[in-house]
């Protein structure tokens, strides 16, 4: 089962998220594909490690390339957190040179599903607010756009969290 | 306590006043006596750091409104970024303390915990 989380900022996503793999089978991986850059970003993945520790999370760091990482076990849990990092770290390199990252982003996640049991996707809707972004920023918004629909075929369900609250787009809500 | 979130102008006060709240009963973005509060994420953006004291007392209210401020491209700028972030996890907190909560969504209200 692929399951796909989208909300804003704040709405309850990565514990909604845990709350669910912490009932599904072992070993459970957390894949975390937010590179700790900044001070934004060093808070949140601090927060982050604070909210999963002793729920028998196995963190594997990965930025980009998720086409080609193997699982130490197959058939497991695996929460993946989060595209919207995803999307940026494949868009950008590490010159700042940009590129389309839709399909590499997709066959990450198609990887990860085809070697677990259970797939949590957690993403960000970052589409719903001002224009007047940049060309780069822009195209950033438009590939995730692109990637959530994909995403929302691929998965059996997707829920929008609002307020800690899960709003069911597609499937079934499963009761935790 | 009922909590309504949704867009700006999405239609929240309306619904507010159609659960029998008059205008007399709205606080905007302010803590006093009044049944109503409004514009909680302007209480929240001010300073971000004093959600838990904002939770105890807007747990005491009729109604709380805010607005759903999350969406969208994650601002660079720290203040914003963080205010932001705490008014979700505020109507996070909210919600679960909520006896309903409703979303509105162009003026359409959708009950998405308990009922009215």
């Amino acid at each position: 089962m692929m399951t796909l989380l989208i909300g804003g900022s704040g709405c309850g996503k990565s514990s909604y998220a845990e709350s669910m793999a912490v009932r599904m089978p072992m070993p459970r991986y957390y894949l975390a594909a937010m590179r700790p850059f900044g001070e934004g970003g060093m808070e949140k993945v601090k927060k982050h490690r604070l909210m999963r520790s002793g729920k028998g999370f196995e963190t594997i760091e990965r930025y980009t390339d998720y086409a080609s990482l193997k699982l130490p076990v197959q058939g497991g849990t695996a929460l993946l957190e989060c595209i919207c990092n995803l999307t940026a770290n494949e868009m950008y390199d590490d010159s700042g040179s940009m590129s389309d990252p839709v399909e590499r982003v997709l066959a990450g996640v198609r990887n990860m599903k085809s070697q677990c049991g259970e797939l949590i996707v957690i993403t960000n809707d970052v589409g719903s607010d001002s224009a007047g972004y940049d060309l780069s920023t822009r195209a950033y918004i438009k590939a995730l756009g692109r990637i959530n629909m994909e995403l929302a075929q691929m998965a059996d369900n997707v829920y929008e969290l609002v307020a800690g609250i899960p709003i069911v787009l597609k499937g079934e809500l499963e009761l935790i | 306590m009922i909590l309504i979130i949704g867009a700006e102008a999405s239609g929240k006060r309306e619904f507010a006043k159609g659960l029998g709240y008059a205008e007399k009963d709205f606080a905007d973005a302010a803590l006093d006596e009044k049944r109503v509060v409004y514009n909680v994420q302007n209480i929240v953006f001010d300073d971000p750091d004093r959600v838990e004291a904002l939770y105890n007392e807007l747990i005491k209210k009729d109604v709380v409104i805010c607005n759903e401020v999350g969406s969208g491209i994650i601002p660079v700028d720290r203040k914003t970024r963080l205010g932001r972030e705490a008014a979700g996890r505020l109507c996070v907190l909210l919600a679960k303390k909520a006896d309903a909560v409703v979303r509105m969504v162009c003026g359409i209200p959708n009950i998405i915990k308990g009922e009215l």
